[in-house]
């Protein structure tokens, strides 16, 4: 038996060896085609920003990243299974100016900042709020879309809770991390966490919830006549807020990206688009 | 000259001295029986003789080659121990037959994977003689059963089939009857009985102290790591010289 | 009622796409793990004694994380600490780095199963092939392995059913299994938005394929019930 394991203890060995070589060799080969203008440590962003130039890094790789979620009327798929909404169609066109492909990567919305800074993706392209939390931890583009949290209580119950201050004894559902969890902890209501915009619809629909607070163009495509939670409907306002589209902290990209908005909304080709989508109303002038 | 000279063979686990200068011979077609109360070194001798065990000094000689010395690691290589082994067969107290398979495969396993290797008989041939041996121990109609479905005399005695097979010089029993149900020890030793009288050459660790008094040609008696006295079978057990020897009869007989 | 039956084709469709990945996934990781564990057993019982403790710890701290926090770190450690996303950002990233996650945690598991199913057969098993003059991998292949293999039947069934659930886990890192399928309609796609029987009905599909596994896994303990 001496023998066999002193075999087995060897590849053992080896095969600890020859995975750390693999990792080893395949973290040099991308490296040298991606690297040179690559994203620094995020705490070195203002030092160096014209030497790592994010645009010529994406150029030289030939395709931008965008990272997404299923959310229409921003980012959905067509029956064919291709990715479109306004968000979509306004990244392909801003790929194609850059003269590089655009892939879109369907993401786990908690992990948007790890996705982008683990260069798993170049940008978080999705209807993005402009928080402080999201300002903080990504270089953001000008707003360029208008938006609302508005609470969502079942229809029946619709009209005791038009005001801010109706609501106050409400238990709420709300994203964890997103605009709306801001608004009603600012109010000091009482509220839980979810994992999704769309799990605090379904805890009111199962009335484990009274009342959700969501994207107000969320709402307008989810809940009321002719959707899943037809029973549903939106109120009041908590606030306006505005999306923008996040890069990696220091990238020049969102630099690059604003130009490119202000040159489509200054060409039309920007309002057309959004008119295709029917979110022109929520459109800000660049 | 002697099928087996055993010389000086000492064994020690740790500080612990288990063997201690033991030596012996055998002649040809001799059955020997080594008789003395548990941990007394009997079983360890028998490790040593099949290297399930490596003595610390000694050596072991069969047929006039030393296949074993403590002194010369040439001797010890892995590889030709192996083939050493086969000089000598085991059968163990607690049988110790392969589970999943039957009683001719039992018997049988060993042998085709040896004749696979340097060629030899047919598959066909070691089956027959698989059956012969199974007959010789008187089960042949327990040739497909497997061990579970067998009494522990059953099974032993294809232990005993099994060891055979392989055609040993000198086949070992480590207490072969030791496992057994009282009414099941019988079976098994006629068979040892029958094996004696066809002049098979064999070592028989025990503690039926008539039975080896009869089938012995040679008695050793052991306590402490040595052999305290050694002769002939009813000298030994019937008139021991060593005072030793006489207490542990003495207490043997009385239980 | 009306309204499920006319979602339920494109509900299906979809589903039956994420449960394509799962499957991938499970069976990826068996055909990976089982060997794997083997090895990593045989490392934790070792004579070499650093390399049964390296072994050793390395299986401790696997059982001791949550794979979740494994499938995070081994799909973002890469980018986020060596500056360099070896995975890649598409799919086919995703569903290797779940497969290195997945076979490198179940292996460990299946590796502290099989050492007992090693040690759990008698030492004279291996002592009577000794005297019989076996080479020691005749020793193994013919007279241990399956000996070993029963004993471990039972246990590995529970790690394997168990494992057909725990890929759902691989969604934290967005890979678009079954249970992200059904969750999708909740939140809107392919124009169907706050359907919640999806997500349930992804039960139906692992309840399925969990009662074919327990079947199968039942014939292989039965076959294997003719010795004991």
């Amino acid at each position: 038996m001496k023998n066999m394991k002193k075999i087995w203890a060897m590849l053992l060995a080896l095969t600890m060896i020859l995975s750390l070589a693999a990792c080893g060799s395949k973290k040099e080969t991308p490296a040298a085609e991606e690297k040179p203008a690559a994203e620094q440590p995020a705490e070195t962003p203002a030092e160096e920003p014209a030497a790592d130039s994010e645009v010529a890094a994406i150029q030289s790789k030939g395709t931008l990243v965008v990272g997404i979620t299923d959310f229409a009327p921003m980012d959905y798929k067509d029956a064919d299974g291709n990715w479109i909404g306004f968000d979509a169609d306004m990244a392909k066109a801003f790929a194609e100016s850059l003269g590089v492909a655009v892939e879109f990567v369907e993401i786990d919305w908690d992990n948007k900042v790890l996705e982008l800074n683990s260069q798993a993706i170049d940008c978080v392209w999705n209807g993005m709020t402009l928080t402080d939390e999201v300002t903080s931890a990504m270089e953001c583009s000008n707003a360029y879309c208008n938006n609302a949290q508005v609470v969502i209580v079942p229809a029946d119950k619709a009209d005791q809770y038009q005001t801010v201050e109706a609501c106050a004894d409400l238990a709420f559902a709300v994203e964890a991390g997103s605009a709306g969890e801001a608004e009603v902890d600012a109010l000091g209501y009482n509220f839980t966490p979810v994992k999704a915009q769309s799990d605090a619809l379904m805890e009111v629909a199962a009335g484990t919830s009274d009342a959700a607070v969501i994207d107000s163009l969320m709402a307008a495509a989810m809940v009321g006549e002719g959707t899943g939670y037809a029973d549903l409907t939106y109120t009041v306002g908590l606030n306006s807020e505005e999306y923008g589209v996040g890069f990696r902290k220091g990238s020049d990209l969102a630099a690059a990206l604003n130009d490119f908005f202000a040159a489509a909304y200054a060409d039309g080709s920007m309002i057309e688009c959004a008119e295709a989508y029917g979110v022109q109303a929520a459109l800000i002038a660049q | 000259m002697s099928i087996l000279e055993v010389n000086h063979i000492e064994k020690h686990f740790g500080a612990t001295q288990v063997l201690n200068d033991i030596s012996f011979s055998l002649e040809k077609g001799q059955a020997l029986s080594i008789i003395g109360s548990s941990g007394s070194g009997k079983t360890t001798l028998l490790r040593c003789l099949n290297f399930l065990e490596k003595p610390n000094g000694g050596t072991i000689a069969v047929n006039g080659n030393i296949i074993f010395d403590a002194a010369d690691p040439a001797t010890q290589q892995e590889k030709e121990i192996r083939a050493k082994r086969l000089h000598f067969g085991l059968v163990f107290q607690n049988f110790n037959l392969f589970p999943q398979y039957t009683a001719l495969q039992n018997v049988t396993l060993a042998r085709e994977l040896l004749a696979k290797e340097r060629g030899g008989e047919s598959k066909k041939e070691i089956e027959e003689e698989g059956k012969m041996l199974l007959a010789q121990m008187g089960l042949s109609d327990r040739a497909t059963h497997y061990p579970h479905q067998l009494s522990g005399g059953q099974q032993q005695r294809v232990a005993i089939a099994r060891a055979l097979a392989m055609h040993p010089d000198i086949l070992c029993f480590d207490e072969p009857t030791s496992a057994l149900d009282p009414e099941l020890t019988g079976e098994v030793l006629r068979v040892i009985r029958k094996l004696a009288e066809q002049k098979t050459t064999m070592i028989i660790v025990t503690h039926e102290m008539a039975f080896a008094r009869d089938v012995a040609d040679q008695i050793i008696f052991m306590d402490g790591g040595v052999i305290v006295e050694q002769g002939d079978p009813h000298q030994v057990i019937e008139h021991p010289r060593e005072e030793r020897t006489r207490q542990f009869l003495a207490r043997y007989s009385e239980n | 009622m009306e309204l499920i039956l006319e979602q339920m084709p494109v509900v299906i469709h979809s589903l039956n796409i994420g449960f394509l990945q799962t499957l991938k996934l499970f069976f990826v990781t068996l055909i990976g793990a089982i060997p794997l564990g083997l090895i990593i057993s045989f490392g934790s019982m070792s004579r070499f004694s650093p390399l049964r403790w390296l072994t050793r710890l390395v299986v401790w701290v696997v059982r001791g994380t949550p794979l979740m926090i494994q499938l995070l770190i081994i799909y973002y450690f890469p980018g986020l600490v060596l500056k360099n996303n070896w995975w890649g950002s598409g799919e086919t990233g995703r569903f290797i780095a779940s497969s290195v996650a997945f076979i490198f945690n179940y292996a460990c598991y299946f590796s502290e199963i099989y050492r007992g199913g090693i040690q759990g057969v008698p030492k004279g098993q291996q002592e009577a092939g000794m005297v019989l003059g076996m080479t020691k991998s005749q020793i193994f292949f013919k007279v241990t392995l399956l000996q070993m293999i029963k004993r471990i039947v039972p246990p590995m069934s529970n790690e394997i059913i168990t494992l057909v659930k725990d890929t759902s886990l691989a969604r934290i890192i967005a890979l678009q299994e079954i249970i992200w399928a059904g969750q999708a309609f909740l939140k809107g796609s392919q124009g169907i938005s706050g359907a919640i029987w999806p997500l349930f009905f992804t039960a139906v599909y692992y309840l399925i394929f969990n009662g074919i596994l327990t079947v199968l896994l039942g014939r292989l303990e039965q076959k294997l019930d003719y010795f004991k």
